[in-house]
This record gives C-alpha cells, sequence and structure tokens, in this order.
C-alpha cells in the first residue's frame, strides 16, 4: 500500500478500499471486507491489487503485531477470518499465471500434539510470501515426516510443538529424516510458544521461528543459504506480484477456517 | 529444626510456616519412561486404571523423593466425560482430545446429563478419584497427595475446541462466557471428590496463558469466577481446601490478577524469571516452580538441574518443582537432582 494511502491524502475511492480493507482485516471485521471486496471487484480494480494492496499487508502488519506482543492469538484469528471473507471472493477470479513458487515446505505439529493454530498461521504467511506448504497436519508421526519428505521434496521442512512434553520429538523426527538419507537434502526449522533458539540449537534444527512473521524470514534466508532466489512472493505489486503464491494464500486461509469449523 | 515429613514440609511451605528445607514437588506430571520402566507400570494403563496410575504416581516420592504425588498426568481427564473423543491408546504420549462438541455453533451448550453424578461415574474421572484413595492409603499424612482438575478456560478449549473458542473470545464473548458458566461446576465437583477420597491439595490448572491470550482475558474472563470458585473448593468437613494454579507459558503480566483470585498457590514456567515473579506475587499468594523442562530436565544434566533449582531457592520460590508436566524422557537422575537441591538447602 503506498505511503499516500497509509497516510489518508487526499485518497480517491480505489484509494479508500484498499485502505479499508487494510485498517478492517486488522481488527477482524469481516463484513466491511467483504462488503469493500465486492466494491473494488465492481468499480474494476485489480484483484492482485486488492490483495496485494489491502489484505496481504494487514495480515503482514497483524503478524508484527503479535512479534512484538501487541496482538495475541485471539487478534490473530479474527483478522485471518475477516480476510477469508475476501478470499472467498477473489479466489474464483484469481488466475494461476504459471510462476513457480520461492521454495516448498513441509509442515506439522509433532507427535503426541494436537496444537495447530500457530502452525496454521505460520502456513498463511508462508504461502502469501510464495513458499508452497505441504501441510500434514497435527500429531505427525516420524515417518509421515519422512514418507512426505519423499514425495513433495521440499527444501524445508517445519516441526512445531506446543508443550513441553511433545518438544522432544524433534530429534526423533530429524533422526528419522537422517536414517532416510534425507536430512542433508532439507533444512529443519522449529517452533512454538515453549521453544528457544537454545532448545533448536540442541535438538538439532537448522532454525527457530518465534512466530508466523520470523517463520517467512527465516524460511526465506534458508532458501537464500541453500542458493535459491527468493525476490518473488514479496507482496509488491508494482513487480508483478506472484498469482500463484496468492492463490496459494487464499487456499490456506480456507483450510485454516475448514479445520477451525471442525 | 527437627525433620518434617513431606506432607509437613508441603503444607508448611503453602502456609507460609518454617520449613526444614524447601518442598520439592510433583505439581502437573514428572512422569517419565524410565519411572515407568523402575514401578512396571506405563501409558496407556496409567492414565486409565486406578493401580498403575497410583503405583506409578508412588514412585515421585518412593523413587524420586518429591514431596508430593498426583496421579492425574494429563489434562484430558475430565474430557470423555464431557462429550469429547479422547485418544487414551497410545503408550508414548498424554492423552488428548480430539474432538469438541460445543465447536457446533448449532449444538446446545449444555452439562451431561445427571451432572455431577452422572461425570462423577464416568470410567476416566472414577480412575483418577480412586487412584487418589489408594495413595491416601499407601501413604496416609506422611506424603502429600495433589488432586487435579481443569479449569472452566481449560475445559472450554476441550469442549468448545481452543480455536473456535479464543476466536469467540474476541467475536462473540457471550457465547464464550457461556462456555465458562456452564463449566464452572464441573471442577469444584472433581476437586471436592478428589478431596472426599483423600487429596491434601488441589492443583486447578487454566491456561488463560500469556502465550496465547492478553492478560485482560483473564482478568475480565476468568478472574470474577475463580474469586467464587476457588472457596468452593472444600474437604469433606467444609473446610476450605488450598487450590494451586496451574497456567503454562509467560505469566508475570497476569500475576497481580492471579494473586487476588483466591488461589493459596501458583505453579508458573520458566518463561518467567524467578524474582520478577515472587515480587509479583507480592506475598499474596505462594509459587511453586519453575525448573525448565525442555533445556534442563530433559536435555541437560544434574549439574544444569541443580543450578536453576537453586536459582529457583534464592528467589525464595516457596516450593520447587519442574515447570510443567516433564517430558516422558527425561531422566530420572534428573528430577532426584531436583529434591536433592532442596535437602541441601536445610532451614530454609
Amino acid at each position: 500500500m503506498s505511503k499516500d494511502v497509509l497516510q489518508g491524502n487526499t485518497m480517491s475511492r480505489e484509494e479508500e478500499i484498499l485502505k479499508g480493507l487494510y485498517e478492517h482485516t486488522l481488527v477482524g471485521e469481516a463484513s466491511q471486507v467483504k462488503e469493500l471486496t465486492e466494491e473494488g471487484l465492481e468499480r474494476g480494480m485489480d484483484p492482485l491489487n486488492l490483495l496485494f494492496g489491502g489484505l496481504i499487508p494487514s495480515l503482514q502488519e497483524v503478524g508484527r503485531l503479535f512479534e512484538i506482543g501487541d496482538y495475541f492469538v485471539p487478534e490473530m484469528l479474527v483478522a485471518a477470518r475477516a480476510m477469508q471473507g475476501a478470499m472467498n471472493i477473489l479466489r474464483p477470479i484469481l488466475a494461476d499465471t504459471g510462476m513457480k513458487p520461492i521454495g516448498k515446505i513441509v509442515m506439522c505439529t509433532v507427535k503426541g500434539d494436537v496444537h495447530d493454530i500457530g502452525k496454521n498461521l505460520c502456513n498463511i504467511m508462508l504461502e502469501g510470501s510464495g513458499i508452497e506448504v505441504v501441510d500434514l497436519g497435527v500429531n505427525t508421526k516420524p515417518e509421515t515426516i519422512v514418507a512426505a519428505v519423499e514425495e513433495h521434496s521440499p527444501q524445508l521442512v517445519g516441526f512445531s510443538a506446543f508443550l513441553t512434553t511433545t518438544m522432544p520429538f524433534f530429534k526423533p523426527n530429524m533422526e528419522a529424516l537422517a536414517k532416510a538419507g534425507l536430512r542433508d537434502k532439507v533444512k529443519v526449522m522449529v517452533g512454538g510458544a515453549p521453544v528457544t533458539q537454545e532448545y533448536a540449537e540442541k535438538s538439532g534444527a537448522d532454525g527457530f521461528a518465534a512466530d508466523a512473521n520470523a517463520t517467512v524470514r527465516l524460511a526465506k534466508k534458508l532458501l537464500q543459504d541453500m542458493g535459491y532466489d527468493v525476490s518473488m512472493g514479496d507482496g509488491n505489486t508494482d513487480a508483478g506480484g506472484a498469482p500463484s503464491a496468492l492463490a496459494a494464500a487464499v487456499e490456506a486461509v480456507e483450510d485454516m477456517m475448514k479445520k477451525a469449523e471442525h | 529444626m527437627a525433620q518434617m515429613t513431606s506432607k509437613q514440609r508441603f503444607m508448611a511451605a503453602l502456609n507460609r510456616e518454617p520449613l526444614d528445607r524447601p518442598p520439592a514437588a510433583s505439581i502437573v506430571s514428572v512422569i517419565n519412561y524410565e519411572l515407568m520402566d523402575i514401578v512396571g507400570h506405563h501409558f496407556p494403563e496409567a492414565n486409565i486404571e486406578p493401580e498403575p496410575m497410583a503405583e506409578l504416581a508412588a514412585g515421585a516420592h518412593d523413587v524420586m523423593g518429591f514431596d508430593s504425588v498426583m496421579p492425574i498426568f494429563s489434562i484430558a481427564q475430565e474430557a470423555t466425560a464431557l462429550g469429547c473423543e479422547v485418544d487414551w491408546s497410545d503408550k508414548d504420549m498424554m492423552p488428548n482430545p480430539t474432538t469438541s462438541p460445543w465447536s457446533d455453533r448449532e449444538a446446545e451448550m449444555r452439562l451431561p446429563d445427571g451432572f455431577p453424578d452422572s461425570f462423577l461415574d464416568d470410567k476416566y474421572v472414577r480412575c483418577a478419584i480412586d487412584a487418589i484413595r489408594l495413595l491416601k492409603g499407601h501413604f496416609g499424612d506422611e506424603v502429600m497427595v495433589l488432586g487435579k482438575v481443569m479449569g472452566p478456560w481449560t475445559l472450554s478449549y476441550h469442549v468448545y475446541n481452543v480455536q473456535e473458542f479464543l476466536y469467540d473470545t474476541i467475536i462473540d464473548p457471550d457465547r464464550a462466557n457461556r462456555s465458562l458458566e456452564i463449566l464452572s461446576p464441573v471442577p469444584v465437583a472433581f476437586a471436592n471428590a478428589q478431596l472426599e477420597a483423600g487429596a491434601d491439595a488441589i492443583v486447578w490448572a487454566d491456561h488463560a496463558t500469556g502465550d496465547l491470550v492478553r492478560n485482560t482475558m483473564y482478568r475480565d474472563f476468568l478472574l470474577h469466577r475463580h474469586q467464587d470458585l476457588i472457596p468452593q473448593v472444600v474437604f469433606p468437613d467444609g473446610k476450605r481446601a488450598p487450590v494451586i494454579l496451574h497456567c503454562c507459558g509467560k505469566s508475570l503480566d497476569r500475576i497481580q490478577y492471579f494473586r487476588d483470585a483466591g488461589f493459596a498457590g501458583y505453579h508458573f514456567e520458566s518463561a518467567n524469571d524467578p524474582s520478577e515473579m515472587v515480587a509479583g506475587a507480592d506475598g499474596k499468594v505462594i509459587l511453586a516452580g519453575n525448573v525448565n523442562n525442555p533445556i534442563t530436565l530433559f536435555s541437560g544434566g544434574p549439574e544444569e538441574v541443580r543450578l536453576e533449582a537453586q536459582r529457583a531457592i534464592d528467589a525464595q520460590v516457596e516450593i520447587i518443582a519442574p515447570e510443567c508436566a516433564v517430558p516422558l524422557q527425561t531422566p530420572v537422575a534428573n528430577l532426584r537432582e531436583i529434591v536433592e537441591t532442596c535437602k541441601d538447602n536445610p532451614s530454609h
């Protein structure tokens, strides 16, 4: 979103719509987000602009506010669900231009742990940044992770644990990857409320991320370290965006909400 | 000072009376694979049958030397009785609810027919009560027998679904509050049944944690409920029982509310500096904790455990304990070191 729009200087209706999408998503006002999305499309606005100009920056701001402790999980959930209303409208319109994602990650909550809110929020941020996510869900056994890595050939693998009783499963997961000859082919990221950088290092992970925004930064850094170009998918409409990533982001939000409904 | 029994020591700490040394406690769970092998009882039987549950819990004192025993190892003991499906079958993990009946917004939110009798007759609820009775028979007044219940916030995670409940705290606070209201009698009924069976105090887990929600959520949704409910937790003679709050994660920003809720104690995690927590408690609630699980107890050795337990003792944390349920892979030697460190601090 442009600086002028953010500052509210002499805005056109289109700019007001982008500002409104940003602000209403930020506080989880779903009906307003839906209405503004519909109005924007009726006015002929580019759906990519609605996403990259209003919705995605808002969700990124939500992540930032969480990171600094101004937002907590409920605020993130209502924002994501408000965004879903817009996604339901935009998804059929978004055409995949065939641009490839910047990388692929297999994500899961470890064995014994059924907590997935944090992982799901990470998935949304990752997909919104152009990284394809293969989500294995909760209570994931090491052999399931190995099978998924063999099947999907990701560059990255992410383990989430919300309990101090389940954090020890990071290590068996990595041992299973090593036994299958896969550990050197992927970078492993870990996270979850009780997880720390120190524990991540002790368990042999390649990186630790404390929240969804940090997860995106770490994923991109690890991909870069592996020699991948991570310049696309940064939410820059002027650069043309990454429609496939956006479509994936839409899907991720919808998947998350479906899970919440069940 | 003359040597105290484990129960005397624990109760003296709760009452801020003179101690021969700080108590070392099992507050939520110190159960681990090594202890299971020593005692000869494993999951899942130890979560669903009273004798294995009691004998494994007793190992916390008989094998590791802790001053308290806690037979309810997981957070799921009440969940089946409230309509959740729970996977009790795994030998390698704590049981967890897998379905949440109130996540369907059309579902009627109410307690099971015949509550509290039907609830207290549930197999898994009864198992915990019977295990407490066995432990009391085994230890008498020598060792502190703790019971454990989930408060209405954590029960809402079970029956409402964590994500849906947290969402509604903002979008539909009336429905979230209704859940808390309906579930409030559950921990009181369960706690009082455990006290009748011989529990000496109750651990009350309510995870309005700083890892998930802001402190004002606790203040606005739970504080007044705790203030109302905790005095209802009573021994058969009507005397108020000591209740210890357990709430994981960062909590320094909400100790100001916890201390006014009526709890005798608060069990806290290593995410909080013990000295800062003692200052925050302001003498209004005793503290238990906060030896780190993943780094220290699971990954470290006895030396690291000793340093951290000593840090809590030096900060004047009253009861020394692991911060939360320990990983099942935690070595017995590390847990014993908490006890040994307490023994090396006489006349605390």
